[in-house]
């Protein structure tokens, strides 16, 4: 009877106990993991008057984002590569190297993006032609309307 | 040897457990559950420690950012408002716990040699929970937060002597303020609770060398042996701990339903400006606050000061009072009639505190408003816009354009003004969803809504023109009202027409409600608050 008792404890122990760490521990770790499963919300950004960009010449254009940043809304400036065949079709480039993230030019004479820091090469479709990068260059979304020129601040993996 | 083994065999478990778990309890019976106080008190600090761990990954402790990023707990992160929710009621349920437990241990006169050290650094304890309880609800940097911390820190002020010095060191320099905000945010995340910690060991130290004391003999009987007591009892484990797990689930059961069912509370943000409010404390300093109205103003330290200061020293001293062998309240008729009077004033001011006058009307606000008006401030409007003649002429007077627009327009004014006036010179602004919605919010409330003028002027002059003044026509019964709209917002202005004694007793002014639609009252507010 003695260790019937002792036992019906040892169980009532390790029940609940399980049961209050359980309580605060799913609520605690829901609150601790959550960034895993944060949704990041970007709204579409006005990057310019869409015939402002030459035909079939790599334009920078930059461009003041504003977003949230946890409690603070901060505005950050950023610049793309836009590029346009046909000033209907565009495409937009962001302005680091897909190796490793330094800033690539234009070059005018050689019509080619080049990569000072590793000689990374891109062509104006953003291929890669030489050097080490890994892949083509990063793209945003965009999209026309009413002759403006509209990008979704979210990289595509090129 | 097995792994599990050699682990517990180079920590000297079997020591450990000797000395921690099995070491034999004197029969607490009939009084075990209070003796599950102590255990209990313990828990809800574990939980303290782990909710508050959880808070500070997104707690600013700065007053530019702290009230934002308490909203961004309670609104964004995932379960934010339950786990601020179970530190806030976590910390008053410390503080109900500890007052238990010292009252347990005082009727039961367990505080008595050889106990003395235990009850005393259990003191040191309790006014450091008070500590943390008053460093914790600076944070959220809302007005209750401000203003209590306000008079909290003049009521060090009026300390003798060192008074001024300590009110200066407690907010980091002159004024209420960023230094201020960090330094209790260190005091509460760094400072107390290291020092609770070592507190805390010492206590539990001293708990398990002296053994729990047995329940009191009767009166005049000789005291029983301890060790005898001891040998005769169970073991900790798992007798004790199977009531104190009990204890510790209900408890934390009553938490987490205060924490679902009434949350935790985030007042305006604070406004060192606002001269309206009346400013009150946690429900654990309320007796302090009543305490305060009783006492002449020439006599302030003693309230302030005086008495809490002699109230903590004769609870450190009590140890030294009377003999050690009576133990039984029966034996102890002195003692118990000074604590039944210290409990019965302690309840009495709390609650007579509780229910003095609020004299802040709690009225729903959109947050909306507020987060508008910031973001007008932040973007320059007033640059090109006017409202009621303040601001510039580039754009046009808001007051007088934003009551004839839908919000449907004014957003996509927002979003692309060229869509809406070809030729505006309005720049995109790039605003995000929430801050176009907020700016509404704030413009509408500032153009008084959509109101017909006519309306409202007939309102005002079949209700309220015999007794009040507008623009120079009017009673002269109550205040002239042509500038109403400068110091009080529409809710307030609505809620006051409504019922006027419920925000202001000594008022003679009729109630509107039962006279007037909801409809019309809301314009008449409205309207007058436009009268800046």
């Amino acid at each position: 009877m003695k260790m019937h008792r002792r036992e019906f404890l040892n169980y009532g122990i390790l029940g609940l106990g399980g049961l209050i760490t359980l309580s605060i521990l799913t609520p605690a770790a829901t609150y601790f993991l959550s960034p895993i499963w944060k949704k990041g919300e970007e709204d579409w950004i006005f990057l310019g008057e869409a015939d402002k960009i030459p035909l079939d010449s790599p334009t920078k254009v930059e461009f003041v984002q504003r977003r949230k940043d946890g409690w603070m809304t901060v505005e950050e400036k950023r610049s793309t590569w836009v590029v346009t065949k046909d000033g209907k079709e565009f495409s937009v480039f962001d302005p680091t190297c897909t190796h490793l993230g330094c800033p690539y030019n234009w070059s005018v004479s050689k019509k080619e993006f080049i990569c000072p820091c590793h000689n990374g090469v891109f062509s104006m479709e953003g291929k890669v032609l030489a050097g080490p990068p890994p892949r083509p260059l990063d793209r945003y979304p965009n999209r026309v309307e009413n002759g403006k020129l509209w990008i979704l601040p979210v990289i595509k993996k090129g | 040897m097995h792994p599990l083994k050699w682990v517990q065999d180079r920590f000297g478990w079997n020591n450990i457990k000797e000395a921690l778990l099995d070491r034999k309890i004197p029969n607490p019976k009939p009084w075990s559950w209070f003796y599950t106080l102590g255990s209990a008190t313990l828990a809800v600090l574990l939980v303290q420690v782990a909710t508050g761990m959880l808070l500070a990954m997104n707690y600013s402790p700065s007053p530019d950012h702290a009230y934002d990023s308490i909203l961004y707990i309670m609104n964004q992160v995932p379960l934010g408002w339950f786990i601020r929710g179970l530190h806030d009621w976590g910390a008053s349920a410390m503080i109900v716990l500890m007052l238990l437990h010292l009252l347990r241990i005082f009727v039961m006169g367990s505080y008595k040699a050889p106990r003395e050290m235990t009850w005393i650094i259990g003191i040191f304890l309790l006014l450091v929970v008070f500590g943390l309880g008053f460093t914790g609800y600076l944070l959220p940097w809302d007005q209750k937060a401000y203003w209590a911390t306000a008079v909290g820190v003049n009521i060090a002020e009026q300390a003798p002597f060192l008074g001024p010095l300590i009110a200066k060191v407690l907010k980091g320099g002159g004024e209420l303020g960023a230094l201020t905000l960090s330094r209790f945010y260190s005091f509460h995340v760094l400072v107390l609770p290291a020092l609770l910690a070592l507190l805390m060991a010492l206590h539990l130290y001293l708990v398990v060398y002296h053994g729990i004391s047995a329940p009191p003999h009767p009166k005049g009987k000789e005291p029983p042996d301890y060790q005898k007591l001891k040998g005769e009892g169970k073991s900790f484990y798992p007798h004790s701990v199977f009531k104190d797990i009990v204890a510790v689930a209900i408890v934390l059961g009553i938490v987490s339903f205060l924490a679902i069912y009434f949350g935790s509370h985030l007042g305006d943000p604070a406004d060192p400006n606002d001269s309206s409010y009346n400013p009150r404390p946690e429900w654990y300093f309320l007796f302090l606050f009543q305490m305060l109205k009783l006492f002449p103003g020439s006599l302030e330290t003693v309230a302030a000061i005086i008495l809490p200061t002699v109230g903590v020293i004769v609870l450190l001293l009590l140890p030294f009072f009377g003999s050690p062998a009576e133990r039984h309240p029966t034996a102890r008729p002195f003692s118990m009639g000074i604590g039944l009077v210290a409990v019965t004033l302690f309840i009495w001011f709390t609650y007579e505190g509780w229910r003095s006058p609020l004299l802040n009307p709690r009225i729903a606000r959109n947050p909306m408003i507020l987060e508008g008006k910031i973001l007008y401030t932040n973007l320059k409007c007033a640059y090109c816009h006017s409202m009621k003649g303040e601001g510039g002429n580039i754009g046009p007077d808001l007051a007088a354009t934003i009551p004839i627009r839908s919000d449907k327009w004014i957003e996509n004014h927002f979003r692309k003004p060229q869509s809406v006036i070809p030729g505006s010179k309005m720049p995109e602004l790039n605003l995000l969803d929430e801050e176009i919605y907020a700016l509404i919010a704030y413009l509408r409330d500032i153009g008084g809504g959509g109101v017909s003028v006519v309306k409202a002027e007939k309102l005002f002059q079949e209700n309220c023109q015999t007794c009040h003044k507008v623009d120079g026509k009017g009673g002269d019964m109550g205040p002239d009202l042509s500038h109403i709209g400068a110091f009080r917002e529409t809710s307030w202005i609505k809620a006051y027409t409504e019922n006027p004694q419920a925000l202001n007793p000594d008022s003679v002014m009729p109630e509107f409600k039962s006279s007037l639609t909801p409809e019309d009252l809301e314009t008449l507010a409205r309207w007058l608050s436009s009268k800046k």
